[in-house]
């Protein structure tokens, strides 16, 4: 019945702040259901979370092995579909 | 671990509070320009009292200016960590902060004790203020190698103000300090090297590879630059007690730790990772040049007694060192904050229509910020050619005046982008 997500991804690792949380709006602006984002940048991007709360997104955010991070963006009620 | 240390709305303080700072600090710009402009000779001695009033314009009401509104700013973001009491701490240190630097502007140029008691009086209470709220603030943050050099710099403001206010009490003849000449020579180095110098390093370890896309500082350096500085700076202090070799040992110190940051920020600048044209690297490698300017200007003192005694070699090393480092890197600085907390609080006040507000780069024309830069360089060579051909002094007055007027305007035209799409200055 579920179909696997499909996974937009964002890599913002060579962009200067803030175009990644700019290319991340502009790419919440198009998700469609069932689609989430792959962020990945060089610094954990503490500004960006609280507009994702308020416009009803989680995220969980891992660190890589390297230093880098990745964090995964989903719209909060798709979290239930799991 | 990702939303315990973040910068919400609630911790960022409203946008008005740090914009209070960011837009006064141009006005004292412009009227240090207008003293020279006014009065060419003033640059003739360290000691008129001209020459007095435009660097305490400078580093008060420019350069402190800008830098407290830039840590009230920075504190969340970076050490996740905001000022207590944002409102009040930013109305009790910017109005006696902007009074308190007038009121010592005109205390040396009217030679007038009131002015220095008002003076005293005004500064006293926007530092305490101030400085008791980020102590708060630096004392809860986690420490990284950016909080350290905050830290450092902040105890190094405290100290600076100390002396200072026994300097000029001294000025208004109400108390003669026991050793003015150390007094002042501490002043002079725990502001320039401790407050101006250690905070920009501190931030440099965080924004030079966030915002230019460099690999990031060597660890090492980011761990001992600023604690080694600091230690350096103390010594100092007390140097007048100590042989003069040691003094000079520790002066050399702090110029080889200035000239490795200096050549270190330049060198990771050059590896960045997207060379796209960018007004804020330029305004920041104007001011490691200058840095690199000011050691090799120490350095040919060391060798020639002549040169060292001279006023021309003390105006020489506050020209490069406050002009072309403090004010070139502090408004380099200007127009990556003020663009960004334009878009950022527009962001957040209009939620979820993406695309509808300009970008950050958007915010204030890129054309205008590159006149800005050009004439702050011209300003720059021709004060620092003026001390030794005076009849450039005016000139490069002007070319001050008309940077920092400029400045002002760029700073206005994100505010007036932000207000016409709809943002509100809560």
């Amino acid at each position: 019945m579920i179909e696997p997500t499909d996974e937009i991804l964002v890599d913002a690792r060579e962009l200067e702040p803030p175009e990644p949380m700019e290319k991340v709006m502009r790419t919440l602006a198009l998700l469609r259901p069932g689609q989430s984002i792959r962020l990945l940048l060089h610094r954990e991007p503490f500004p960006l979370y609280p507009l994702l709360v308020e416009r009803g997104y989680r995220h969980a955010t891992r660190m890589e092995a390297d230093g880098s991070y990745v964090i995964l963006i989903h719209p909060a009620g798709a979290a239930d579909a799991h | 671990m990702s939303t315990q240390a973040g910068l919400s709305f609630e911790q960022a303080p409203p946008f008005s509070l740090p914009l209070q700072f960011f837009l006064s600090a141009p006005l004292f710009l412009l009227a240090a320009a207008l003293l020279i402009v006014l009065d060419p000779a003033s640059l003739a001695s360290r000691w008129t009292p001209q020459a007095l009033a435009l660097t305490h314009a400078l580093t008060l009401g420019f350069l402190a200016m800008a830098m407290l509104g830039a840590l009230m700013q920075m504190l969340p973001v970076v050490a996740g960590s905001p000022l207590p009491r944002p409102r009040a701490v930013a109305w009790l240190a910017q109005v006696p902060l902007a009074l308190g630097t007038l009121s010592l502007m005109a205390g040396f140029l009217a030679a007038e004790p009131i002015a220095f008691g008002i003076a005293v009086a005004l500064l006293g209470v926007g530092f305490a203020v101030f400085l008791a709220a980020a102590a708060v603030s630096l004392v809860r943050a986690t420490g990284n190698v950016t909080v350290w050099g905050m830290r450092l710099a902040v105890l190094s403001l405290l100290l600076t103000f100390m002396l200072g206010l026994a300097l000029a009490l001294m000025r208004a003849g109400t108390w003669i300090p026991p050793a003015s000449a150390a007094a002042l020579a501490a002043h002079l180095a725990f502001g320039l090297l401790g407050w101006v110098l250690l905070l920009v390093v501190g931030v440099a370890f965080q924004v030079v590879p966030m915002f230019q896309i460099t690999p990031p500082y060597p660890p090492p350096l980011g761990r001992w630059l600023t604690p080694g500085l600091f230690v350096l700076l103390l010594i100092h202090a007390a140097a007048p007690a100590l042989p003069a070799r040691v003094a000079t040992l520790v002066e050399a110190g702090l110029a080889a730790g200035i000239l490795l940051f200096a050549v270190t920020t330049l060198a990771l600048q050059a590896r960045r990772r997207r060379k796209l044209p960018d007004v804020t690297l330029d305004f920041w490698r104007l001011g490691m040049a200058s840095l690199i300017a000011s050691v090799t200007v120490w350095t040919v003192a060391q060798f020639s007694p002549a040169w060292a005694d001279s006023d021309a070699y003390t105006l020489l090393l506050a020209v490069l060192f406050i002009g072309g480092f403090g004010v070139s890197v502090v408004n380099g600085m200007l127009y990556k904050i003020v663009p960004f907390l334009a878009w950022f609080h527009l962001q957040a006040q209009l939620q979820a229509r993406a695309g509808s507000i300009p970008t950050m780069k958007d915010m204030i024309a890129e054309g205008r910020t590159r006149w800005q830069f050009r004439f702050h360089l011209t300003a720059c060579g021709l004060l620092t050619v003026g001390l030794f051909w005076p009849l450039l002094v005016r000139t490069g007055g002007l070319m001050l005046a008309l940077s920092a007027l400029l400045l002002q305007i760029n700073l206005l035209s994100a505010l007036r982008r932000f207000y016409r799409h709809g943002g509100r200055f809560i």
